[in-house]
């Protein structure tokens, strides 16, 4: 097994995760993340039905932006690592970390949607096309996170999730269309509809932009951090074996 | 210089075993969390999802069974009763009186479209709902002086084919 830059690495494995671009993202990220609270909570207005539960669309829609961006970053990578030439770990690890930060941010999809269910519709959850599909595709990525850990050799484990990371992406134009193609009580696209019309206020849009750009700049900085830390795991496991085998030839008095 | 002792050290398994055992607990779980996902959506779908002017009409929208019923409800027919609330819901010009043994929740109200489940009672001629579900559309206004009037105007119209 081979890293792919291991100078990157024992760089990064000194100072931690952070560069000088990663701090200024952070910085970015918490930035827009206080306007999107100035918007979403003080400046836009309350809905004519819903009152101030409108609100939580500010969180819930961000959200699924973000899952379905990591789940489609997944699949780039994925198709990266299997189709490229060199069969590139660190595309695996991009998948690998885009896959989790998804996961996380579908169950945020997943509560706040409940919450607002409850408040607008009455009931918290009901089985139809756009709350079912939803919750499949949840499921699919936190098996393809276990199919990561399964046993098997570093690049045989890439392939494999590889293969159902191409694969699980395909759920994603399913839940987004589910609300076209069946009767749903979830109701049907506000801004990426197929008529183009948005039938948003004004400030509501422009909050709701400001979330989702907050929460794109939030899975840039998620995603650097987190594929750091996976090449620093697989750094720590190749150096590890060669560590150990140093350690017990000097218990045995050999010198290499 | 002492021989080196190279046998095999006895493997630290219960480590690596844990690891590697729970990747296949989680997948046994996503398998039968799928599943359950699966039959609960299919055995909802047995109440199958009409709009007010296919009952009766539409195959599959027949009244002596289980429904889903889609339709916008009526200005001035909400009526509290002990116990009960009555309302008309319509669509397409099709109107149904609909009993529902208590108080809807969400933000029901009139000219906002609801889902009522329950069955057709032919002898009242009324459905009899036990479960009302408020259907916001992907419209969204303001509640702002300036609009307020105009917001009003589009309530009153209430708009029964959503």
């Amino acid at each position: 097994m081979t890293l792919d830059s291991p100078s990157t690495v024992s760089t990064t494995s000194r100072r931690g995760t952070a560069t000088a671009a990663t701090r200024v993202l952070g910085a970015l990220t918490i930035v827009m993340i206080g306007w999107l609270g100035v918007f979403g909570l003080l400046l836009s207005p309350a809905d004519r039905d819903q009152g101030d539960a409108v609100r939580i669309m500010y969180v819930h829609v961000p959200s699924v932006w973000l899952a379905y961006l990591a789940f489609i970053v997944t699949a780039l990578a994925s198709a990266v690592h299997l189709f490229g030439k060199s069969h590139s770990l660190q595309a695996d690890r991009v998948a690998g970390a885009s896959a989790e930060i998804g996961v996380v941010f579908m169950a945020v999809t997943l509560v706040t949607g409940m919450l607002w269910g409850r408040i607008t519709w009455g009931v918290y959850w009901q089985w139809d096309a756009r709350l079912t599909t939803t919750a499949l595709l949840f499921i699919s990525y936190i098996g393809y996170l276990a199919v990561r850990g399964l046993e098997g050799s570093r690049s045989q484990r890439a392939r494999r999730s590889a293969i159902v990371g191409l694969l699980a992406v395909l759920e994603v134009p399913l839940v987004h269309w589910s609300v076209k193609l069946w009767r749903s009580l979830h109701q049907e696209a506000t801004v990426l509809g197929t008529d183009l019309d948005v039938s948003l206020d004004g400030l509501m849009l422009f909050s709701l932009f400001v979330g989702v750009v907050a929460f794109t700049l939030l899975f840039l900085w998620l995603l650097l951090h987190r594929s750091r830390v996976l090449m620093m795991i697989d750094l720590s496991a190749e150096t590890g074996l060669d560590a150990a085998l140093a350690q017990r030839r000097a218990e045995g008095g050999v010198t290499p | 210089m002492s021989t080196p002792d190279l046998t095999p050290r006895p493997e630290q398994s219960p480590k690596r075993q844990r690891r590697r055992i729970m990747p296949m607990v989680v997948l046994a779980l996503v398998v039968v969390a799928g599943g359950v996902v699966i039959t609960q959506a299919l055995s909802t779908a047995v109440d199958y999802y009409c709009n007010v002017d296919e009952v009766g009409k539409r195959s599959g929208c027949d009244t002596g069974r289980r429904l889903r019923i889609q339709g916008t409800v009526a200005e001035g027919t909400v009526v509290v009763a002990t116990g009960a609330t009555l309302f008309d819901i319509r669509f397409n010009g099709a109107s149904m009186r609909v009993e529902y043994a208590g108080e809807p929740g969400g933000i029901f109200k009139e000219c906002l479209p609801v889902v009522v489940h329950g069955v057709f009672d032919e002898s009242s001629g009324m459905f009899l709902g036990d479960r009302v579900e408020v259907k916001h559309s992907e419209d969204y206004v303001a509640v702002n002086d300036d609009r307020l009037e105009e917001a009003e105007a589009d309530s009153a119209a209430c708009d029964s084919s959503a």
